[in-house]
């Protein structure tokens, strides 16, 4: 039988807890497992209100749940982030290419993530941290705009207690709320690391502002823009190259991306605006 | 493939013939002029003649506006939702030139892995008799200087004029010479010299020129992210996308759900034409613009028809119909864009 790839799977909410005022975890089960790679995304839609593109937030794993962190932006993840266990959203994917973990593996690995950009980069924070013998140090800078705003304060702070990881965490401003991390833009903390910049890659995801500044620093300290990898967000319609939505210069962001070696965008003049 | 030859007035007959087995879709003059590629009916006029580009090109066909693509219903637990596939059969007659270009390229880019699989369904099912230009269209043609006056891929039959109001008529596909086994004229024994007679009655040049062939037109843009042609030509624009909605090539979309009144949970996942003119196109839901000028969306239409699509797929992706150039607002043509930005390169 003929099928289109617009056609999205059921997938039953089990787990929705709020975060943030304006962020909600998922855990949701597809009807098989998605097989995804940790950076990639998917579309997600409820019948009525329409689809969205959402990154995946869990590595990689041969299970049927995934694990999503939506963002109330509008009317369809307004109604999103309402659902409970038991209701059901609509999911297909996965899109993109996602990290290459052979970029990682026997490197020191850099993560800097502001504000949602934790949610996708936490798929690859997963897949490092689950086989620590195939990487180096692990270093992950998080930043958002107040204490309130963070994302995954339980895991950090596991993280941080793991040999080889150092967790930083920033915010903006700390609007008079308890906070025991650092107080300033992402891209702060990044001077102060002590970084060996031959063995370190990088990856980075955040809002457009961000990786300008981040990339200026890291590139300062001499790691090789091949060693940087940036995972990009852009109005997505179908996840497939079609709709044209995503473009950055000739490339579709859906499809050569969402995730990208810095060196690949040095011609694409779209890339940081 | 068969050849036939006979006068323009035999064909007319039997496109109108064809209507008892299928729907023929050949241009006609709307009740408030400019012509619409409608189904034909036993009192249709039917003549090549007087054409000028129809007001949306035929292509559109395949990716109509607000085409249905899932219908979906809402269960207790979840919802069932089914792919819906338009397989009609069709035949889209009288296409020009310039438009069969821009469908040729069309099945190339919903072909591409992941295809579209409700464009080939509706592709699938169409059958296309073309009818080459022995005249510009219009005084905004530039099909020639976008190497699309000359196109035969996509059709299944070419219909050229000949002298003395005959036609060639040739089947290009299988599909077109089923097809033409129902027009009674006589085999054409010398289809080469036939074409060639055509093309020898044509005027030259043949429409507008462009300063710079297409690769010479590719390789400038590349150097034109800094053009002054950009701004210069967004000062006058509205930034209405109508230029995007009446272009044969472009085919960007938008989705959006239609729920059904009597049936609570019920409706359909629909997709109609976006367009990068408009402000919202790039923009994302924290807000950020990513083309935030009109000048950035000028710069990303043109390339992207004669740059960016080029280098991933063949040949330009302006196919010189004219008809964003005639239906603009505000009188912004792509021809005057493209040569401004070959002069300032060559400056």
């Amino acid at each position: 039988m003929k099928t289109s790839q617009y056609l999205p799977a059921p997938a039953e909410v089990i787990e929705a807890r709020p975060m943030t005022e304006r962020e909600t975890y998922f855990r949701v089960r597809l009807p098989e497992p998605l097989g995804h790679k940790p950076g990639q995304f998917v579309m997600v839609s409820l019948f009525g209100l329409g689809e969205a593109p959402i990154s995946v937030s869990c590595g990689p794993h041969e299970g049927a749940d995934i694990e999503m962190v939506i963002r109330e932006a509008g009317s369809l993840t307004r109604a999103l982030c309402r659902l409970r266990p038991g209701e059901f959203m609509g999911v297909r994917g996965p899109y993109g290419t996602g990290f290459d973990l052979q970029h990682f593996y026997d490197r020191d690995v850099l993560f800097v993530c502001g504000g949602l950009g934790l949610a996708p980069l936490r798929s690859l924070i997963q897949a490092v941290l689950s086989e620590p013998v195939r990487f180096g140090e692990v270093t992950i800078v998080s930043g958002c705009r107040t204490p309130a705003d963070e994302l995954y304060r339980d895991e950090l702070t596991a993280w941080a207690a793991l040999p080889k990881v150092t967790v930083i965490r920033t915010v903006d401003s700390t609007e008079h709320q308890p906070w025991r991390g650092r107080v300033g833009l992402v891209t702060a903390p990044l001077d102060d690391l002590e970084l060996a910049p031959e063995r370190t890659t990088a990856a980075l995801c955040g809002p457009p502002v961000m990786y300008k500044f981040v990339m200026m620093s890291l590139l300062n300290q001499g790691i090789d823009p091949d060693s940087v990898f940036v995972d990009l967000e852009r109005r997505m319609r179908c996840g497939v190259g079609k709709c044209g939505h995503c473009q950055i210069n000739h490339i579709y962001c859906c499809q050569e991306g969402p995730v990208f070696q810095v060196n690949t965008l040095t011609e694409l003049q779209e890339a940081f605006r | 493939m068969v050849a036939l030859q006979c006068s323009e007035a035999v064909i007319s007959a039997w496109l109108r013939s064809l209507t008892r087995i299928t729907t023929v879709l050949f241009p006609q003059p709307g009740p408030h002029g400019g012509f619409h590629f409608h189904p034909v009916t036993q009192d249709s006029a039917i003549g090549f003649g007087d054409y000028r580009p129809s007001q949306s090109p035929p292509g559109k066909l395949f990716t109509p506006s607000d085409e249905v693509l899932l219908r979906f219903e809402g269960r207790e637990r979840g919802f069932v939702a089914h792919p819906v596939f338009d397989e009609q059969q069709r035949i889209l007659a009288g296409v020009r030139p310039c438009d069969l270009r821009a469908i040729h390229l069309m099945d190339t880019v919903q072909a591409d892995t992941p295809a579209d699989p409700h464009y080939l369904a509706r592709r699938e099912q169409t059958t296309i008799i073309a009818w080459a230009c022995a005249t510009p269209c219009s005084e905004r043609c530039f099909c020639d200087a976008v190497g699309a006056l000359d196109s035969r891929q996509g059709a299944d039959i070419m219909l050229s004029p000949l002298p003395d109001e005959q036609v060639l008529a040739e089947a290009l596909t299988e599909s077109g010479e089923a097809l033409l086994a129902s027009l009674k004229a006589p085999k054409c024994d010398d289809p080469a010299a036939a074409r060639a007679e055509h093309e020898a009655a044509r005027p030259k040049p043949f429409g507008r020129q462009l300063k710079a062939d297409v690769p010479a037109i590719q390789s400038a843009m590349q150097d034109a992210w800094r053009s002054a042609v950009w701004q210069r030509h967004s000062e006058a624009c509205l930034a209405c996308g109508t230029c995007n909605l009446v272009c044969p090539t472009c085919y960007c979309f938008d989705t959006y759900d239609e729920l059904d009144m009597q049936a609570p949970g019920s409706g359909q996942r629909c997709r109609t034409w976006d367009g990068c003119m408009l402000r919202e196109f790039a923009s994302v839901a924290g807000g950020h613009e990513f083309r935030g000028t009109i000048a950035a969306r000028h710069r990303h239409r043109i390339k992207r028809k004669f740059e960016y699509l080029p280098e991933r797929y063949e040949g330009a992706f302006c196919v010189g119909c004219g008809r964003c150039g005639t239906q603009c607002t505000v009188d912004i043509d792509i021809f005057d864009m493209v040569n401004e930005v070959i002069e300032e390169v060559r400056a």
